[in-house]
């Protein structure tokens, strides 16, 4: 049965928020969105995208103009927050300052009036489960950040919501924690098999934790689809300029000596693989790890680039050249910084790129795309 | 003397201030508290042997001879701590909810509102008592407005009441326990009243469990600074509770305005700022132990 | 929303609120125009007359009720009251902002008692400050008068001044006064050129208050003002104990009207930044 299968589900979501400086903004601009059970969704925008006006939809902190938000089947509008099955890890915790770690934890339970063993049970199995056994009788303000992270935590999967929601919740923590957190937070979300809908504004988390990405754009959304999908086949240049690093070319296709190539209107030539369809307008995608140096020989399958070597940027394994084209747009290309062959290269070279016509992702204008 | 300049600045920053008040307000306090253990003259005056009936009037020793132990001094102190009391709490329910109001409205809204509530206070006391004088007096408004809507049919008597007292002290100090409140209000993070509501907690369970005790400390500010400046208030009582509500405060104008027994009213003001003391020092204490929990 | 029966809720008490608030001064006003000279309760016609009696101009109502209190006495409380106000505004601004920045710029060993000495004063009730000041003035032989006043408020307005310009101060960044240093001010310099002007409406908004305050002094200086030297709130509290008149309507009014523009000048000063 399917209605088994949904969690949550929103559908045509507007919601509109008085702008400072008069008249009014469209946070949400007619959003339909379907969480399944188990999945891990993330929300990835930029910062007014929406996402958390989305979330705090969910959670009921706002009420939609139009649009309805169900959970577990049921309709959630006009239903207040401490009435709906979900629960929220917020952006800067919200950890009670007067209580302590145990209280702060046990919160859900004692306002529903669990019985104290049943409720020091579950505290301690929350506490050890975020691996914080021992800190009960801390206050928050004793705690380093990735304790308070685990203790709002521990605190929003104590009433077995149906849905956990996450407003940004790494974005405090520093590198290191943040990316030991994201490992953490996907087993514990296999472990629990409760849906996690996860909010950011930083992809490579997005990339590392969901099961599904969400990409939201000015209160609409660009394209929903697995990490995969987002990286490889971007449905709109939004999407493809906001996930992972590349360089966009857009023009129109023509065919020139029996092959497609993309021409824009600055005079850029780029070969396209055969399935292009000429005539069209379109947008190329050329991703770092595309580009290669081109071989002395000719290569049919090959497009090549010809740019001028403007910087190179050490990253650990990889060196990124950062290319000027004779349009004057930039190019990344990254190349394995422990192949001495590209020793010799210096700042001012003339270099010939090369990348194979058939790799590149090509966003047709007609998508849904601006 | 070689003084480097950065203690020549210090010094001269903070000289004026400490001259003034080391003369002036320390000064006049450490003679009241000397006069306070002065043996009163007896055309007015003073002389100067130690003499602790003073206080012995008020708390209840007596030498049996001069000085009689008259209960009535204690039994006005303690009126002058109820009415305090009852101040404080009328003050607290009337601004808690205010505060809470004040603190919903629109941003734009908020500082405008703030700035309307505690506009009147800028207004002379005297003003401000005087408004109620006329409201509250057998001619006045309130029974003016009675009489001709016919709800009673003879002025009712409210000034020189308690009641009356009570109704000017908690005007008069209203924003002392508004702003504290309103500040601690103002602070809550609201995450924590919307975290409070995501994990099931309704409205009232929110505000007893979460939205009081974080801004108990202003509550606190606010009761202290109620409290205070209402035990020893004397032109309230005096204009709206003439000879039937004397507080502490009238006792000390008479001794000092009518009745001339100037140690007798000091020991008698010296008391109100040992109330003061502890309660402060109560307060301070309390608040670094409420720093030291959150 | 579910909320929504709460909110009403707090919407009409705040409202309560502030017809509470209003609701008195709004009748004293009204009344300052009422004509009727017995019951002033009883509404009989529009006048300005209570306004021109207060200075001492013939009017009708002057002539048949009698109820005059001496302009003279009047006008010279007024300007008492002003002499005081200027006198201790000045004195308390300069003594409280040179404490403020001492307390602010320098770390040193008293620095708590300093603070404690600072804020004693603000919560110590008026009527021990009043008496204490009394008793000192007596006992050191000092005259009761204007010079008495004068001290006695900047006792307590001195701290005033101290806590709004130390607030101003501490939301201050401090790195401002480095990059002048680190661009070769000298300390004066710096002083004037970076910290006065940020620091100005602290301290020009703690001067108002000062002035407001003393301008508004009744229990301190009602026991250490002089025979000849009363100001506008004693005045009138000396006439409020005798009986009340229409004409304090009148006055009340005036002053009301005079606080309101004060509190709002200084509301715009500081909104200004």
């Amino acid at each position: 049965m399917r209605q088994t299968d949904t969690i949550a589900e929103v559908k045509g979501a507007v919601k509109s928020f008085a702008a400072p400086e008069g008249g009014k903004v469209r946070a949400l601009d007619g959003i339909s969105l379907e969480i399944l059970h188990g999945q891990f969704v993330t929300l990835l925008g930029p910062s007014g995208c929406g996402k958390t006006t989305l979330l705090r939809t969910i959670s009921g902190f706002e009420e939609l103009d139009a649009g309805e938000v169900r959970i577990a089947g049921v309709k959630m509008t006009n239903v207040p927050p401490h009435r709906r099955p979900v629960n929220t890890v917020f952006q800067n915790y919200a950890l009670f300052p007067h209580l302590s770690v145990d209280d702060n934890v046990g919160y859900g339970l004692d306002v529903s009036g669990v019985a104290r063993n049943e409720r020091d049970r579950r505290v301690n199995e929350a506490l050890d489960r975020v691996g914080l056994s021992g800190f009960g009788l801390r206050k928050p303000d004793q705690l380093s950040g990735g304790q308070r992270q685990r203790v709002a935590l521990a605190r929003a999967i104590i009433n077995r919501p149906k849905l956990l929601l996450l407003d940004e919740p790494l974005s405090a923590l520093d590198r290191n924690l943040r990316q030991t957190m994201q490992l953490e937070l996907k087993s514990l979300q296999n472990d629990l098999g409760i849906c996690f809908l996860f909010v950011t504004h930083d992809q490579e988390e997005a990339l590392t934790m969901s099961d599904l990405v969400v990409i939201l754009n000015k209160g609409q959304i660009e394209q929903t689809g697995t990490p995969e999908e987002l990286y490889h086949q971007p449905a709109t240049p939004f999407v493809a300029e906001f996930v992972g690093d590349g360089s966009l070319f857009t023009g129109r296709i023509e065919n020139t000596s029996d092959r497609p190539v993309l021409k824009t209107n600055d005079g850029l030539c780029l070969p396209l693989g055969r399935d292009a369809r000429v005539g069209e307008t379109a947008t190329l995608l050329l991703r770092p790890e595309h580009l290669r140096l081109a071989p002395d020989q000719n290569d049919e399958s090959l497009g090549i680039l010809e740019a001028t070597l403007e910087q190179s940027v050490f990253h650990g394994a990889i060196r990124n050249y950062i290319c000027r084209l004779s349009n004057g747009a930039l190019l990344t290309v990254a190349l394995d910084a422990s192949d001495t062959a590209y020793k010799r290269i210096t700042t001012g070279d003339q270099l010939r790129l090369a990348y194979p016509r058939n790799l590149p992702y090509l966003i047709k204008q007609s998508g849904n795309g601006t | 003397m070689a003084l480097n300049s950065r203690t020549r600045s210090l010094l001269l920053l903070l000289s004026p201030a400490s001259i003034f008040l080391g003369i002036f307000f320390l000064g006049p306090l450490i003679i009241m508290v000397i006069f306070s253990f002065l043996e009163p003259g007896l055309y007015g005056g003073v002389e100067w042997n130690f003499y602790h009936w003073n206080y012995g009037r008020i708390l209840g020793w007596a030498d049996g001879e001069w000085e009689e132990f008259d209960p009535v001094y204690a039994a006005i102190f303690l009126r002058s701590v109820r009415i305090a009391f009852i101040n404080v709490i009328v003050t607290l329910l009337i601004c808690y909810p205010t505060a809470l109001w004040v603190n919903g409205l629109p941003s734009r809204w908020r500082t405008l509102v703030v700035f309307i509530i505690t506009l009147p206070f800028f207004v002379s006391l005297v003003v401000r008592l005087f408004c109620w004088v006329l409201i509250l007096r057998p001619s006045g408004f309130m029974n003016s407005i009675l009489l001709g809507l016919g709800i009673i049919s003879e002025p009712i008597d409210i000034i020189f009441t308690e009641t009356a007292v009570l109704i000017g002290m908690a005007y008069v100090l209203l924003p002392f326990m508004f702003l504290p409140i309103y500040a601690s209000v103002e602070k809550l993070d609201h995450s924590l009243v919307e975290a409070s509501s995501d994990l099931g907690g309704g409205p009232i369970q929110t505000f007893f469990r979460i939205t009081l005790p974080l801004t108990l400390p202003g509550v606190a500010a606010g009761a202290i600074l109620v409290f205070i400046p209402s035990l020893g208030n004397f032109i309230v009582p005096d204009l709206l509770g003439g000879a039937k509500v004397l507080m502490i405060g009238n006792l000390v104008e008479q001794q000092f305005l009518s009745a001339r027994n100037w140690p007798f009213g000091s020991a008698l003001s010296v008391t109100i700022m040992l109330v003061m003391l502890t309660l402060i020092i109560l307060y301070l204490r309390r608040l670094k132990r409420m720093e030291i929990n959150q | 929303m579910k909320r929504s029966w709460f909110r009403h809720l707090l919407s009409l008490h705040g409202i309560l609120f502030l017809i509470f608030v209003y609701a008195p001064i709004t009748v004293v006003v009204v009344y300052s125009f009422n004509s009727h000279p017995v019951n002033m309760m009883i509404w009989k016609e529009f006048t300005f007359d209570w306004y021109w009696s207060i200075f001492g101009f013939p009017t009708e109502l002057n002539e048949q009720t009698l109820y005059v209190e001496s302009t003279d006495q009047l006008l010279a409380s007024v300007k008492n009251s002003f002499i005081v106000a200027f006198s201790t505004t000045t004195f308390a601004t300069v003594v409280g902002t040179s404490t403020a920045l001492a307390l602010y710029r320098y770390q040193f060993r008293m620095q708590s008692f300093y603070r404690g000495l600072l804020y004693m004063p603000m919560v110590m009730p008026d009527i021990v400050l009043g008496i204490a000041l009394l008793v000192f003035f007596v006992t050191f032989g000092i005259k009761l008068g204007l010079m008495s006043i004068i001290v006695g408020h900047c006792t307590f307005l001195v701290s005033y001044v101290f806590i709004v310009v130390t607030a101003r101060l501490a939301g201050m960044d401090q790195s401002l006064e480095q990059a002048s240093a680190d661009l070769g001010a000298t300390p004066w310099t710096t002083f004037r050129r970076i910290t006065l002007p940020q620091i100005m409406p602290g301290v020009i908004g703690g001067a108002l208050l000062a002035f407001i305050i003393s301008m508004d002094d009744l229990v301190i200086t009602y026991f250490i003002a002089g025979v000849d030297s009363t100001t506008l709130p004693v005045f009138i509290y000396g006439m409020l104990r005798r009986g009340v008149k229409p004409e304090i309507n009148a006055i009340a009014t005036l002053m009301l009207v005079f606080s309101f523009v004060i509190a709002s000048l200084g509301l715009y000063l500081r909104s200004r930044k």
